[in-house]
């Protein structure tokens, strides 16, 4: 390493976001570290379930009851926001949610929620921001004069680009895409993945893009986060993690993406045995390793810390990275 | 746009004629005129002349049409007690019952929406708890049960407010008024809680239930995560988005309000179009009864017709729709 290393943006240390229920408590979150680093794209992937959406909602600080965050700390900009999330929101830190259908408050104009964003946030008059609201429009490929049109008149992907702009309204620092792809139809999503990932690296803004597609991963992101039960499986830059998976769920991950080649077109898609646990009947030990194929009797006994940082796996003991 | 609106007015003409139908109906066919009129010992020319003045003899659609066009100007034969013109009966008793109509559906809407609003945003708290316990008693009770309870204290024990009548009112000519007057008011406070408190519960728990059911969806928690306050998601956000079932039932109960005020006004003596009815019923005073209803079914019409206007200015996806299936 002969970089000096970066002051990350956001930093998540051992955070856990805990479910009460009568009066068991759950883990729906597990001892979860990773940093964010300025400008950058760290996918975080994994099953449904796996606390994606929780990780996204907790940065916001929008966890409720009965979830409540019960240890860690997250860290942004040097503070620790996992108290007063509502000094980020917007102004540091927005949001993109997955269903561009309902994202959008159907009774008011694109352009009133628009210009309401950004004068939320941004000390100008009403005609500046008017004119601000429009650009934005455009650079997402809005026609300006769509200003005053209802959500209702745009198509799904129009809509989650009105989303795009709404995110980037205020200028953040850091936009959480939550599956910001995933209802919209294949023929779009990539269009909408490569604009979200072109106007963030033309301002900077580091994003945090949650998906359950391996193939977004690759195509998007520059550092990948792998989350299983509510815990960290494996993290690193995503050529490498994609290249040379440490952790056998990760394996498993990408071993179930459709590729299109010849191969893979003859042969039946794998898909990894069993589901993921609910948060009732995570299993002590490796949260995954009843469903792995490579566990040993020490992954039922102990839950592995993350190793050489990069991946939670006791085989990595035995290896070096 | 204007098709949609001129298509809802039409609509609205229709049950109006329908409802007229029935009216015209009861008006015509229940009892026999003549015979309450002039009793069973008159002549038969006597009859004749009756029916002739009446124009009972005519065919049924030009009596209907007759009855139509008369309706149209506030025209109802005359009252069988007393032969007073039925429009002066009810136009001397309509500001009554719509001044107690009104106020009690103000006061039932708008605190209605305000508690449903507090007791959605500050749910588990112990004044929400408070008030959703207390408002069950609202919904359990009987109206007049109510109305007496509110007699005893106020009346009786603590001798603050009169227990019936309208006190004074000023006559401005073509509308008799208790705003002004400040008997009238205080008159108006009993009669017009009894009325409005289960209006209140109603509309409280529906904005209620609403209001937490807006606040799950998408848009509000991207309101939300795009930092906007508190107070412009709730009011720009989530209000509006309650705003087309609240006012549905706002409507009808204000329709009902009109309709019912027939127990409050016998409770409190109140001299509206409600107890008139109840004494025309009394007395199978027919002209009464048929216009009261015509009345009545008027009101919801046009109440509704309102409460349709509404939907379309509120929600963008109502207007664009019906422009797509008519054109
Ligand atoms: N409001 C809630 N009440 C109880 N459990 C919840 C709630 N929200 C999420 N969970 C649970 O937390 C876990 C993580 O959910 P989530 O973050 O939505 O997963 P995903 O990775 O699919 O986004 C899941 O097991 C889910 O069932
Ligand atoms: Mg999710």
């Amino acid at each position: 390493m002969t970089s000096k290393p970066v002051k990350p943006l956001l930093e998540i240390q051992n955070l856990d976001v805990t479910l009460k229920n009568r009066d068991s408590y759950f883990k729906a979150l597990d001892d979860l570290s990773f940093n964010v680093l300025p400008g950058e794209i760290l996918g975080l992937v994994g099953e449904s379930g796996a606390g994606k959406s929780m990780t996204g909602s907790a940065i916001l600080g929008l966890i409720e009851p009965p979830l409540f965050i019960s240890k860690g700390k997250i860290i942004f900009k040097g503070k620790r926001i996992e108290e007063n999330a509502i000094s980020v929101r917007g102004s540091m830190i927005s949001m993109i949610f997955q269903d561009p259908l309902v994202s959008l408050n159907p009774l008011r104009k694109i352009g009133d929620q628009l210009v309401e964003t950004i004068r939320t946030h941004i000390n100008i008059d009403k005609a500046e921001a008017i004119t601000y609201a429009k650009n934005l429009l455009e650079e997402v490929g809005i026609d300006r004069e769509r200003f005053n049109a209802y959500p209702h008149t745009f198509s799904g992907g129009m809509r989650q680009r009105v989303v795009i702009a709404l995110a980037l309204a205020p200028n953040p620092s850091l936009i959480i895409a939550d599956e910001p792809t995933s209802a919209l139809d294949v023929s779009v999503q990539a269009l909408i993945l490569a604009l979200l990932k072109r106007l963030c690296k033309e301002r900077g803004t580091s994003i945090i893009l949650i998906t359950h597609d391996m193939g977004v991963i690759a195509e998007t992101t520059d550092r990948v986060a792998v989350l299983y039960s509510g815990r960290l499986s494996e993290i690193g830059k995503t050529s490498e993690v994609l290249n040379s998976p440490k952790h056998p769920y990760t394996q498993g991950l990408i071993a179930a993406t459709p590729r299109i080649d010849a191969d893979s077109l003859k042969t039946k898609l794998y898909q990894i045995p069993g589901t993921m646990p609910d948060l009732s009947e995570i299993p002590d030990g490796c949260p995954f390793h009843q469903r792995c194929s490579k566990s040993i009797p020490k992954c039922s006994e102990n839950n592995p810390p993350l190793l050489y940082d990069r991946a939670s796996c006791w085989l990595l003991e035995k290896e070096s990275v | 746009m204007l098709l949609i609106i001129l298509r809802r007015i039409l609509q609205a003409i229709m049950v109006l004629l329908l409802v007229a139908l029935v009216s015209f109906i009861i008006f015509r066919y229940v009892g026999n005129p003549v015979d309450n009129i002039l009793g069973q010992e008159a002549t038969l020319a006597q009859r004749a002349a009756l029916e002739e003045a009446l124009g009972l003899n005519q065919s049924i659609y030009i009596q209907y049409f007759d009855f139509l066009w008369k309706a149209a100007q506030f025209e109802f034969g005359n009252s069988y007690r007393g032969a007073l013109p039925v429009s002066d009966l009810i136009a001397s008793r309509l500001p009554a019952t719509l001044e107690l109509a009104i106020t009690s559906a103000i006061i039932g809407v708008s605190l209605g929406v305000i508690l449903g609003i507090y007791t959605a945003i500050n749910r588990g708290s112990f004044l929400s708890n408070f008030i959703l316990s207390t408002s069950l008693i609202g919904v359990s009770l009987p109206t007049f049960l109510i109305g007496v309870l509110l007699i005893w204290i106020f009346s009786v024990e603590l001798n603050w407010l009169p227990s019936f009548g309208r006190g004074e009112v000023v006559d401005l000519g073509w509308w008799t008024t208790g705003f002004l007057t400040l008997s009238g008011i205080k008159s108006l406070i009993l009669p017009s809680i009894t009325l409005g408190l289960y209006q209140m519960t109603l509309v409280m728990r529906l904005t209620r239930a609403e209001m937490l059911e807006v606040l799950k969806q998408d848009y509000i928690r991207l309101a939300y995560s795009l930092g906007l306050t508190k107070k412009q998601i709730y009011f720009f956000h989530a209000l509006p988005n309650i705003l087309i079932p609240v006012i549905t039932i706002a409507g009808l109960q204000l329709g009902s309000v009109i309709a019912f005020a027939i127990i409050t006004e016998t409770v409190f003596q109140w001299p509206g179009v409600g107890l008139l009815f109840i004494n025309a019923v009394y007395y199978v005073d027919i002209p009464v009864m048929s216009a009261y209803l015509l009345l009545v079914g008027f009101a919801f019409v046009i109440i509704n017709l309102i409460v349709d206007l509404t939907y379309l200015l509120i929600d963008p996806r109502l207007r664009d729709n019906q422009l797509k299936l008519e054109v």
